[in-house]
């Protein structure tokens, strides 16, 4: 069975009586554990279709399920409960609690999974030392570095263990030696089982993946499966 | 739902203290209206307490029968025209009447007393053996007079408790001679400490005199009135029968007119009802104006929160916020700044009953408290309903996107 599968999908926005087509006509099946990377020119449709896989965003028509199960027929808390439970977001810009420290920003979900308080503190340190930030987590975002942000940020992605990671250009806004620490994570979170979705305009972090999808004008336009052979990585 | 609940009170809390100007300017709307409503029920609990005491010290079962109507809107001269009461009516009515249990004539009059090398101005009494029956004040010390003293003219007499103080401090006063108006005294009993009238005067200065000495020595004629005690349970049936017992003195036809009054302590209730309506409407009103505004000032910067903090709505969302759990966040932080307010108004409010205490028996009720903590949750709830909504239908990816 596929984790997600996407039905002959169009995202269609109407701005200024013009019809722009964010996604038109995408099919596209993404099974477990698999680690995607989406790429394509800047308005293509990447985050639009990050944020459909995400359950965040509905189409304007196809289908879209989520194991198994129609995501338009869900209700609110429905979906609030897949994104607090099976996803894990990541975004370029961090998207942290500017007032919260880290800790906080990494239990904030489990709040929401109404987690009791001792247990949540545990998850959350755990989250943070697998990130490699036991240290900081009493920081608040301004006091931490890019690429520290970004950990956080993956952190609270993964605190709920959720089988699903959405990235979206996580190394965006980071100098390279960052970026590759994050995709260190990313990739250790592939091998211990999760699905890795992620969005990149670099070559060589889209190489990290195991399959390759390209968007353009919010059509798929190469899906492309990528050998990996472990003794010539290294 | 527990935790979601603390920690959407302490979301509060920080959003609150980090705008620690715009709440509390936010606030003072709500501020003024708890306090105004608070001190409005001090007020008004000072003003029943003082006047239930009062009240009591009328007494709900004496009837005051004089010339004049306690409140009246009568002409002066209409009341002027009235004959005056007279000692022989004590007779008449208890001849007459079936459910006076004691009648007291008292005439009244300012007198200087002195003891010693001390003097005061104050109130003398003149009455009968039975006052005592007709006030709801006891001897301290000593005894009343009796019936055989007022007859005889003996020259004896009751004091109050601040003559006592006053002239007296530690001594026994029974037994001592004061002298009212120049004219021997000798002091037989003191009346309790009484307190003041309606918390304005004092009662507690005065002498009791048996009516034949006051009568002989201080007026033969005078202003007098009349107080008749009757059976509790049997104040309309009373009334009405020293009514007619009264017009038959006085040989009234039936198409005329009563040319006396009855006062009961019914005519203060009255007066003092509408009084409490004054200020319970004026408080009311202020209270509702104030809450109206600061409510609409909670809902203005709830908007402006809300826009604010559009992209971290559209974080929570992503990770697992249900558009419940982002409503609750701002409703609380609405409550929040609301019983903030509130308690500031109370905290307020018993400040300021402590010193209006001062001047005049007032206490602020917990009850009270408690109704205004509960006002504030509304006007927090009430204002902060639209904001909160609006912020819990926003769409993620849109909040995502603001800048
Ligand atoms: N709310 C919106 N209203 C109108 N058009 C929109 C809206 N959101 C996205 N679009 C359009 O949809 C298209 C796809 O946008 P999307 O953000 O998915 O692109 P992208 O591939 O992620 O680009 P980038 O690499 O720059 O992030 C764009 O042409 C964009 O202008
Ligand atoms: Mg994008």
């Amino acid at each position: 069975m596929a984790l997600i599968l996407l039905k002959n999908i169009y995202k269609i926005y109407n701005v200024g009586g013009e019809e722009v087509r964010a996604l038109d006509g995408v099919n596209l099946e993404i099974k477990d554990n698999e680690y995607l990377a989406i790429m394509g020119p800047s308005g293509s449709g990447k985050s639009t279709l990050m944020n459909m896989v995400g359950c965040l965003d509905t189409p304007t028509s196809g289908i879209y399920e989520f194991e198994g199960e129609m995501v338009q027929v869900m209700d609110d808390s429905q979906l609030a409960s897949i994104r607090n439970r099976k996803i894990g977001f990541v975004f370029q810009t961090f998207n942290l609690l500017p007032k919260a420290t880290a800790q906080h920003n990494v239990e904030i979900p489990l709040i929401y999974a109404n987690i009791r308080k001792d247990k949540r503190k545990e998850m959350a340190s755990e989250a943070l030392s697998s990130v490699g930030l036991s240290d900081r987590s009493h920081h608040r975002p301004n006091e931490l570095s890019g690429g520290q942000r970004q950990r956080v940020a993956i952190a609270r992605a993964l605190v709920n263990n959720p089988s699903i990671i959405l990235a979206d250009e996580p190394t965006g806004n980071l100098d390279s030696k960052s970026g590759e620490e994050i995709m260190k994570i990313l990739d250790d979170l592939h091998n211990r089982g999760n699905t890795i979705i992620l969005v990149t305009h670099e070559d060589d972090i889209a190489q990290h993946a195991n399959r390759i999808i390209r968007l353009l004008d919010g059509k798929i336009i190469e899906d492309l499966y990528i050998e990996k052979n472990d003794s010539f990585i290294c | 739902m527990i935790l979601l609940f603390v920690e959407n009170f302490k979301i509060s809390l920080s959003a609150v203290f980090a705008n620690k100007t715009r709440s509390i300017l936010t606030a003072l709307g709500i501020i003024i209206g708890i306090l105004s409503v608070t001190l409005m029920g001090t007020l008004i609990s000072g003003l029943d307490k003082s006047f239930e005491s009062s009240m009591s010290w009328l007494g709900k079962d004496i009837l005051y029968v004089s010339r004049y109507e306690w409140f009246s809107d009568m002409e002066w001269w209409e009341v002027r025209n009235r004959p005056r009461m007279l000692p022989e009516y004590v007779n008449k009515i208890k001849e007459k009447s079936q459910y006076a249990l004691a009648v007291a004539p008292v005439m009244q009059r300012g007198a200087s007393l002195s003891f010693e090398d001390k003097s005061t101005r104050t109130e003398i009494f003149g009455t009968n053996e039975e006052y005592m029956e007709t006030i709801s004040t006891n001897i301290a010390t000593g005894r009343f007079f009796t019936k055989n003293e007022d007859r005889s003219g003996s020259r004896v007499t009751v004091i109050g408790e601040g003559i006592r103080e006053a002239f007296f401090g530690d001594k026994d006063p029974v037994g001592k001679y004061i002298k009212i108006d120049d004219i021997k005294f000798r002091v037989i009993g003191v009346l309790e400490k009484q307190g003041k009238f309606l918390g304005l005067f004092s009662v507690d200065k005065q002498a009791i005199l048996p009516f034949g000495a006051y009568k002989r020595i201080f007026s033969k004629r005078g202003w007098m009135r009349l107080s008749v005690k009757v059976p509790d349970d049997k104040l309309e049936d009373g009334l009405d029968e020293i009514i007619s017992v009264m017009r038959h003195i006085r040989g009234l036809k039936p198409n005329e007119k009563n040319d006396f009054a009855i006062n009961q302590t019914k005519a203060f209730e009255k007066q003092y009802k509408a009084l409490k309506i004054a200020i319970g409407g004026t408080g009311i009103f202020i209270t509702l104006l104030s809450l109206v505004v600061g409510g609409i000032g909670i809902m203005n910067i709830m908007f402006v929160s809300v826009k604010e903090r559009t992209r971290e709505i559209g974080v929570r969302k992503a990770i697992g916020a249900t558009k419940g759990m982002i409503m609750g966040q701002f409703l609380m932080e609405a409550v929040t700044i609301c019983l903030f307010a509130g308690s500031v108004g109370i905290l307020l409010a018993y400040i300021f009953s402590f010193f209006i205490n001062k001047f005049f028996p007032s206490e602020l009720p917990i009850f009270l408290s408690l109704v205004a903590m509960f006002m504030s949750i509304v006007v927090g709830v009430i204002s902060g309903f639209i904001p909160s909504y609006r912020a819990s239908k926003l769409d993620p990816i849109d909040s995502l996107r603001y800048e």
